[in-house]
């Protein structure tokens, strides 16, 4: 039995997932959340991808990265899963994985660095990836889109691409901790001051609005722990960047999405109505590249996005 | 030589009712660290300006404060690091802690965190009926010596969002200290003390990382992770929400290969406990109304046998 895509399957991939016409090819990890409750997300990227003819292919095969939960119950399982992830997505030819998840992003990441940088670990993978024909070479790279938007199409010309600017629309960056911390897996920027969100809302024309609550967690883990909790950490954190002027948040992470969009009302109790509306990063993007926006899935926030957009002559 | 702003939080719980900001500029190379530009500001410009201070090498953990917004150690960080745009290092006390006076704390609620853990070693025997010294192997040792490095300086702590809003919540730093007496091969209290920090909302931490900005590497972060697998493994309040969740996310991920939200949900919450699940129902029909609720069942993703495999040659638990 062997790990990679039997050829029919690539070729359903490619019909099903893919617009194979497209110049450049891309491992893609859309990650749980973008598969349930936050489709629209997984739509939009796919719609974005489309307009900046690139091929997105989904690792259909793969597993969930471990969302930071499967290292309480056993030390190695979410490490040797995502090794089985990036022997499929080898097998593929597809080193070069995007993401579309702070979370996923952190956790394969950090998967990588444990397995790269040891033997021995990478020894304990494949000796378990070895029973179905499977083998992590250890060739994978895994960005988020963000990344991949600044470093492989530029903010230049992502500027120049841009059809439809936000009209100095201020917009909240959330960037979701798992993108930035721990800083020795990601690195990718500064966690403390990073600014890559900051420099994507002012490519698209918005304005980017400071506040401290941007690096901060959204309390999406603690949910069913303690949910007065969970939504007391999002008012807290919606407080600021209404407090200095924000009309809307935009987010790299589902898993933030759910937290910000679903709890404002609930934390409204502690830190007042705060209403603020949760972009998905390749949901604003797309709009800005001209994507229609009935096809990003706005409806399906909570708290609509329309509004805001009507206010600003975004949308009719 | 370069002119730094320092922007100083001040404030002095005996005299004021609100803090105001005084900016004191000094001449001093950028590459001055945030601690020696206080002392010379101290010295030279206002005595009364009020932080503290001991070791200045990073031992003693006194100088903590947040510095361009991120608490950090002032005798560690340099000037020309934290400074913004306009020559300015913004200088607060640490969040999360009350302020005495100026930069200075009260440390009282990070102490009693400390306190409650019993930090000191309770062996099964007393030392007056062992024969000899207690032995610890260099690999049982090795688990240890990150945490022993911490200074208790309360980074971590005044960086946590979860004590930000629940000043119950243990903290990151009693988490890694609780860690180790835990795995110290010497101590005869490992269940009760896993309990103790169970109770001290062990599993209320939200994995956000803020506590790997630790100055001394100690980094909370994974001795809190592993304080839960010991929980886990010795079995400890294994109904409560957290254990019940990790389990069950283990659980779908070997059935689907994916994190299915609705099971998880059900199983964190308890499939029969109607209040629980009631209490997270309204956010549900909002979520339904949006055609936005999760699928109610997974497919497994293609070849769920490998994943399976996997958790199979691992021994994971799944619940």
């Amino acid at each position: 039995m062997s790990s990679t895509l039997l050829p029919e399957e690539r070729a359903l991939d490619a019909h099903v997932r893919t617009n194979s016409s497209k110049s450049k090819r891309y491992g893609f990890f859309p990650g749980c959340v973008a598969k349930e409750s936050c489709k629209e997300l997984f739509n939009s990227t796919m719609l974005l991808a489309d307009k900046l003819g690139i091929e997105l292919v989904e690792l259909t095969a793969a597993s969930c990265c471990g969302a930071s939960v499967l290292n309480d119950t056993n030390r190695d399982v979410a490490r040797v899963l995502n090794a089985r992830t990036y022997a499929q997505a080898e097998a593929l030819g597809l080193d070069d994985v995007i993401t579309i998840c702070s979370t996923c992003t952190g956790h394969m990441r950090a998967a990588n660095k444990e397995l790269r940088e040891s033997e021995e670990r990478m020894a304990q993978a494949n000796a378990i990836l070895g029973k179905f024909g499977a083998n992590d070479k250890g060739s994978v790279t895994v960005r988020h889109l963000l990344w991949w938007l600044i470093d492989d199409i530029g903010l230049d010309t992502l500027r120049s691409m841009v059809v439809r600017p936000l009209n100095g629309l201020k917009v909240a960056p959330f960037y979701g901790c798992h993108i930035i911390r721990p800083e020795s897996v990601n690195g990718w920027e500064s966690a403390r001051h990073p600014h890559s969100l900051e420099d994507v809302i002012v490519a698209l024309g918005g304005e980017a609005v400071d506040y401290a609550g941007k690096t901060r967690c959204c309390g999406f883990h603690v949910q069913l722990e303690k949910e007065n909790i969970a939504a007391s950490m999002v008012g807290q954190n919606m407080r600021m960047a209404k407090d200095n002027g924000a009309e809307a948040v935009i987010t790299p992470c589902p898993l933030c999405h759910l937290a910000l969009d679903g709890y404002q009302a609930d934390a409204a109790a502690r830190w007042g109505r705060t209403d603020l509306p949760v972009f998905h990063l390749p949901q604003l993007v797309a709009y800005a590249l001209g994507v229609p926006a009935e096809k990003l899935g706005l409806k399906k926030h909570l708290i609509d996005p329309r509004d805001v957009m009507v206010s600003r002559d975004l949308i009719n | 030589m370069a002119k730094i702003k320092l922007d100083i939080f001040r404030f002095d719980e005996a005299t004021d009712t609100i803090p105001h900001r005084d900016k004191v500029t000094v001449d001093l190379p950028e590459t001055t660290t945030v601690l020696d530009a206080l002392e010379y500001a101290k010295a030279e410009v206002d005595g009364s300006i009020s932080f503290r201070r001991s070791c200045r090498s990073a031992i003693c953990g006194s100088c903590s404060m947040s510095i361009g917004g991120v608490t950090s150690l002032a005798c560690k960080t340099s000037c020309g690091s934290a400074m913004e745009e306009d020559g300015s290092v913004k200088i607060d006390p640490m969040p999360n802690f009350q302020p005495m006076k100026d930069l200075v704390v009260h440390m009282d609620p990070f102490w009693d965190k400390y306190a409650r853990l019993k930090p000191y070693l309770q062996p099964n025997d007393a030392d007056s009926a062992h024969p000899t010294e207690r032995r610890v192997s260099p690999d049982d040792m090795k688990k240890l010596v990150d945490v022993a490095n911490c200074i208790m300086c309360a980074t971590c702590y005044s960086l946590c969002p979860v004590v930000s809003v629940d000043p119950a919540f243990a903290g990151p730093a009693a988490i890694a200290y609780a860690y180790r007496f835990i795995e110290d091969v010497r101590d005869g209290q490992r269940k009760e003390r896993i309990a103790q920090i169970s109770e001290d909302y062990l599993w209320l931490c939200a994995h956000c990382y803020a506590c790997s900005y630790c100055p001394k590497h100690v980094d909370p972060n994974d001795r809190i992770i592993d304080v839960k697998r010991a929980a886990i493994t010795d079995r400890v309040m294994m109904n409560e929400r957290g254990p019940r969740h990790a389990l069950v996310v283990a659980k779908t991920i070997k059935q689907t290969g994916m994190l299915a939200e609705t099971e998880v949900i059900q199983g964190t919450v308890g499939r029969f406990n109607i209040r629980g699940l009631l209490k997270v129902a309204p956010l549900g029909a909002r979520m339904a109304l949006k055609g936005k609720l999760p699928p109610p069942f997974l497919k497994p993703v293609p070849k769920i046998d490998e994943i399976r495999t996997i958790f199979d040659a691992l021994e994971a638990p799944v619940r």
